[in-house]
C-alpha cells in the first residue's frame, strides 16, 4: 500500500517535474545573450553597417548584429530606441601618464591624467598614449597606470628614453635610441605599444622625426610626429614627402602657429596643394586638438576644401579637459557641425585608427570582437563650440553618450537606461 | 613748433582717452540678465552680477554694459554661487588605494565641467601626510580644495594600518588643523572595524582641541548608530546617511520611519550629508527620509575612482536627483552652496556677496525625460537636470561649456588676418 503510494507520489514528481525541467531548460536557453541592444541605429562602418538593427552580447563579447534579435534569449533587454549604437571609440591621442614624478610635466607627471574620468562618459573605451613614457620609463608608465585603468590603454612609445619629462630633456639626441626603442615594442611590449612618437623638437632639422621613423622600421610600427617649435618652421611637404612613409601619422593637423609650425592652410584660407598630395601618399592626419592644437581658422577652410583629418583624437591633459576640447563626444560634434556625415565622423573615431595603429580587431562590432560598444543620443539645440582660441562656432548638433560597454560591461549610464525603476523592486534587503 | 605742440596734445589726449577707458573698465566681466540665487543674501530673482579684480563688485538689477570688459548673456539661466563638495577623495597619488593613490580623483578633471568650485577631501589624509597631500595636490589644482584630517595618522591607508590606534593622536591632529587653518576645516572618522571606542573618542577630542567639526564617514559597523549620534556634537556631519550599506546602520527602521535617534540627531544640529559615493545613496531611503523631512545639509559626492562613473557622476547629478525627488531648486542651491559653508564654517564661501572671491557657477536647466540611478542601479525618473554652462574661479572663466564668453570665430578674422 505504501509502496504504492510512493510509486504513485514519485510518478507525481516526475509528471509535475518534468515540465519545469523542460521550461528551465529553454530558460538556461533564455541566457543566451547578456545583453540585447534593441531597437538602435547601428553604425558600424568596418561592416559596412548604418540601420537600425540589434547588439547581441555575450561572454564580453559581440555575439551578433541583425535585425530583429528576440529578446526572449535575453538575460538583459536594453531599449536604445531613437539612438546610435556604434563600436567604442577610439582616442588616438591622449596623455595618460599621470604621476607625481617632482620635475616632470607629462611623463609621471601632473600634466597627464588617468583616463577613466574621460573615456566612458564620452563613448571612448581605447586611449593610445601619444609618447608620454619612452623605453625608460614605460614599465613605470605600465604598471602605474595601464594595469590599473579600465579604459584599454595602448601607446605610442617615445623615440626620447625618459618620453615627455619636460621640454628640455627632450632635445637631447643621445637619449633618442631606435634599438632599445624597437626592443622594447618587439621584445617586450608588442601588444601594447603600436608605435614611436616623435614630438616637441628644437632642433634645426628632421634628427628627431628620422630616428623615431629608423625605430619605426626597425619594430615595423608607425610614427606619430608632433612637429614641435622651429624657428624658421621646417618644410612640412619635405617631412610629408621624403622623411615619413605611408602610415606615419602627423598631428595637431589643425593647429596654427605659423611662426613656429608650418601650417596646411595659408593665411589665404586655402589648403596647401601637396597637402593633398601627402594624404594620397598615405599620411595620416590627426587631429590632436589638445589645449592649443586646434583652431576654426585652420580648420573649417580646410574641411570646406576637402582637407579633413583622417583621425579625430583629443590630445587629452589638464590643460585641454576643461577648454574647447573636453572630452571625444564634443570634438565628434565639432566635425558632424561643421558638415561631416555622422557615419563618416564615427569612422574616423573608431574603424580608421584601429586601422592606423594595426589592431584591426579594435573599432568595430565584428561578432567575437570584445563588446567595446558607445550608445549615443543626438542633442538638437542651439550650441555653441570652442576652439582652443576661445572663439566659437555655433551649431545644432551633440552628440550624448548614454551608454558605454567597455568587454561587455555597462561602464557608463547617463539615464539608467540599463537600470530598473527603484520603487520596482521592493524585495531588496535594506 | 606747432607740429611739435600737436604731437604733444594729441599724445596727451591720446593718454587721457587711456586713462579713461582705464578707469571705465572697473568691470572685468558682467554676467547679464540671469537668474541670481544667492541664499546667503536672499537674493532670488533676475540681476546682473559684476566680477572686478577676481571678486564680486556688484550684483544688482540692470547694471550698465559701459565699462564693462567683457559682457555675458547668461538669460534663461542661474546664476549661483560656486558649488561646494565638503565628500571628496582628491589625495591622487601613485600607491594603490586612497592615501597618495589611484582610488582617488584629481579633483579638476571633474569640479569645473559641474560647477563645482571648492571641494573638501573627507580625510584621505592624516597628520602624517597632509604636507605631502597639500604640495602634490592642493597646491597645483585650480580647483579650492580644502579638507578634512583623518585621526588616522596616514588617512586613508587602508586595512588595517588605518586602524591602528597608537597613531590616532589627537595632539598631532589638532596641531596640524592649527598649522594649515586656511586649508583643514575639520576632523574624520571612517574606517574602524572594532568595538572600541577609543578612536571615535579620539576624533571627537581632536575636533574639540582644534574647534573644528567632526565628519563621520561609513564603515564603522560595530558602533550602533544611536551612539554614534548621541555622541556628536551640534555642528558635527554624518554623512553617507541615505544608505543601505552593510556595514553601517540604516536611519529607517523596518517600516521606513526615521529612527528616533535621528529625529533627535537632527534636532540637536547634526548636520547630515549625502556622501552619494559608489555604494551609498539608496532611493528607498533617500526619498522616504526626504518625504519625513530629512534633507542633506550638503550634497557630498564622495567623488573617487569608482563613484565617477557609476551613478554618481557628479554632484551636480545628485543635486538634479533631489529636484526631481522634490526639493525646491532654491533650496537645492542653498545646500550646495551657503548651507554647505556652513558645515565647514567658512562663511567666505558659498556665496555672491560683494567682495567675496568671485567663484560662480552659471547653470541652466535642462527639461525632458531623464533617469537618475542609485548606487544599486535602481533609476528614478525626472523631467529636470541642472547642467553647467559657465564656471569662474576666483573671476577667471574655467569652464564655458557653449562659448557664452566667447566671440564667433568669423567676428574674430581681424586678429586673424584672415581672407576667406
Amino acid at each position: 500500500m505504501r509502496k504504492i503510494k510512493d510509486f504513485k507520489r514519485h510518478i507525481l514528481a516526475v509528471l509535475i517535474s518534468l515540465p519545469v525541467l523542460l521550461l528551465s531548460a529553454i530558460a538556461s536557453q533564455a541566457q543566451d545573450i547578456d545583453i540585447l541592444l534593441k531597437g538602435g541605429h547601428v553604425i558600424d562602418p568596418a561592416n559596412n553597417i548604418d540601420s537600425k538593427m540589434d547588439v547581441a552580447i555575450k561572454d564580453g563579447k559581440i555575439l551578433k548584429v541583425a535585425t530583429s534579435i528576440s529578446p526572449e534569449q535575453a538575460r538583459k533587454v536594453i531599449d536604445v530606441k531613437g539612438m546610435y549604437v556604434v563600436p567604442g571609440l577610439i582616442d588616438l591621442h591622449v596623455h595618460a601618464f599621470h604621476g607625481t614624478e617632482p620635475g616632470s610635466y607629462i611623463a609621471d607627471g601632473w600634466d597627464a591624467l588617468p583616463p577613466d574620468g574621460f573615456t566612458f562618459r564620452a563613448g571612448v573605451t581605447t586611449v593610445v598614449d601619444a609618447g608620454s613614457a619612452g623605453w625608460r620609463n614605460f614599465r613605470k608608465f605600465k604598471e602605474q597606470t595601464i594595469d590599473r585603468s579600465r579604459t584599454r590603454i595602448l601607446a605610442f612609445l617615445n623615440i626620447v628614453g625618459t618620453g615627455m619629462y619636460g621640454r628640455f630633456e627632450e632635445q637631447d639626441v643621445n637619449d633618442m635610441n631606435p634599438v632599445m626603442t624597437a626592443y622594447m615594442i618587439n621584445r617586450l611590449f608588442p601588444d601594447i605599444i603600436v608605435g614611436v612618437k616623435s614630438a616637441h623638437y628644437w632642433g634645426p632639422d628632421f634628427t628627431q622625426v628620422d630616428k623615431a621613423v629608423e625605430a619605426g622600421k626597425l619594430a615595423g610600427v608607425p610614427v606619430m610626429v608632433d612637429l614641435g617649435e622651429h624657428h624658421p618652421p621646417l618644410p612640412i611637404e619635405e617631412l610629408f614627402m621624403k622623411h615619413l612613409r605611408p602610415g606615419d601619422i602627423w598631428t595637431h593637423t589643425y593647429a596654427n602657429a605659423p611662426k613656429d609650425r608650418e601650417v596646411p592652410v595659408d593665411e589665404n584660407g586655402r589648403v596647401k596643394p601637396f597637402i593633398f598630395e601627402a594624404q594620397k601618399r598615405g599620411i595620416i592626419f590627426d587631429v590632436g586638438h589638445g589645449g592649443g592644437a586646434f583652431h576654426w581658422k585652420q580648420a573649417i577652410p580646410a574641411v570646406q576644401q576637402g582637407f579633413i583629418a583622417d583621425v579625430i583624437s583629443s590630445d587629452l591633459h589638464i590643460g585641454s579637459m576643461n577648454g574647447g576640447m573636453k572630452d571625444m563626444a564634443n570634438l565628434l560634434s565639432k566635425f558632424l557641425n561643421m558638415g561631416l556625415p555622422l557615419q563618416d565622423v564615427i569612422r574616423r573615431a573608431t574603424q580608421k585608427p584601429a586601422q592606423v595603429i594595426g589592431k584591426p580587431e579594435l573599432g568595430n562590432l565584428s561578432p567575437g570582437s570584445e563588446a567595446d560598444v558607445a550608445v549615443f543620443s543626438m542633442r538638437e539645440g542651439d550650441f555653441g563650440f570652442l576652439d582652443v582660441r576661445g572663439t566659437k562656432m555655433k551649431g545644432t548638433r551633440k552628440l550624448e553618450a548614454e551608454l558605454t560597454l567597455r568587454a561587455g560591461r555597462i561602464v557608463w549610464d547617463l539615464n539608467g537606461i540599463g537600470s530598473v525603476m527603484w520603487d520596482a523592486v521592493t524585495s531588496q534587503a535594506r | 613748433m606747432p607740429g611739435k605742440f600737436i604731437k604733444s596734445m594729441s599724445l596727451l589726449i591720446l593718454l587721457l582717452i587711456m586713462s579713461s577707458t582705464g578707469y571705465s573698465q572697473e568691470i572685468d566681466i558682467l554676467l547679464k540678465g540671469g537668474h541670481v540665487i544667492d541664499p546667503a543674501n536672499h537674493i532670488d530673482a533676475v540681476m546682473d552680477v559684476a566680477i572686478s579684480d577676481g571678486r564680486i563688485a556688484k550684483v544688482a538689477p540692470d547694471i550698465s554694459v559701459t565699462g564693462a570688459g567683457r559682457v555675458l548673456d547668461v538669460k534663461g539661466m542661474y546664476v549661483v554661487p560656486g558649488l561646494i563638495d565638503i565628500h571628496t577623495h582628491v589625495f591622487v597619488g601613485p600607491n594603490q588605494g586612497f592615501a597618495n593613490g589611484f582610488s582617488c580623483v584629481s579633483p579638476d578633471d571633474i569640479t569645473f565641467k559641474s560647477g563645482i568650485t571648492t571641494v573638501v577631501d573627507a580625510g584621505t589624509s592624516g597628520w602624517g601626510n597632509f604636507q605631502l597631500f597639500k604640495s602634490q595636490v592642493i597646491d597645483r589644482s585650480q580647483t579650492r580644495i580644502l579638507a578634512f584630517l583623518n585621526i588616522a595618522a596616514f588617512g586613508m591607508t587602508g586595512f588595517p594600518s588605518e586602524e591602528n590606534i597608537t597613531e590616532m593622536d589627537p595632539r598631532m591632529t589638532s596641531l596640524m588643523i592649527s598649522q594649515y587653518p586656511k586649508e583643514i576645516v575639520g576632523v574624520k572618522i571612517g574606517h574602524y572595524t572594532g568595538t572600541d571606542w577609543t578612536p571615535f573618542d579620539r576624533a571627537i577630542e581632536a575636533a574639540a582641541l582644534a574647534n573644528v567639526p567632526l565628519i563621520v564617514e561609513c564603515h564603522l559597523p560595530m558602533y550602533p548608530l544611536e551612539e554614534i549620534l548621541c555622541k556628536l556634537r551640534p555642528g558635527d556631519i554624518y554623512t553617507h546617511s541615505f544608505t543601505t550599506a552593510v556595514d553601517r546602520e540604516c536611519i529607517l527602521d523596518d517600516q521606513l520611519n526615521l529612527k528616533p535617534c535621528v529625529i533627535q540627531a537632527k534636532n540637536k544640529g547634526i548636520r547630515f550629508d549625502v556622501g552619494h559615493g559608489g555604494g551609498m545613496f539608496h532611493f528607498n531611503v533617500a526619498i522616504p527620509a526626504f518625504k519625513q523631512g530629512l534633507l542633506p545639509d550638503s550634497f557630498g559626492s564622495d567623488l573617487h575612482r569608482s563613484s565617477m562613473n557609476a551613478a554618481m557622476k557628479n554632484m551636480l547629478e545628485t543635486m538634479s536627483k533631489f529636484l526631481n525627488i522634490g526639493m525646491e531648486l532654491q533650496d537645492v542651491i542653498y545646500r550646495a552652496t551657503w548651507n554647505a559653508a556652513q558645515s565647514i564654517g567658512r562663511d567666505d564661501l558659498g556665496n555672491l556677496t560683494v567682495g567675496a572671491e568671485a567663484d560662480i557657477a552659471v547653470l541652466s536647466m535642462r527639461t525632458g525625460k531623464f533617469g537618475f540611478t542609485d548606487t544599486r542601479g535602481n533609476r528614478l525618473d525626472g523631467d529636470r537636470r541642472l547642467e553647467a554652462e559657465l564656471t569662474i574661479r576666483a573671476g577667471r572663466i574655467v569652464f564655458d561649456n557653449n562659448g557664452i564668453a566667447a566671440k564667433n570665430w568669423l567676428e574674430n578674422q581681424a586678429l586673424y588676418k584672415f581672407k576667406k
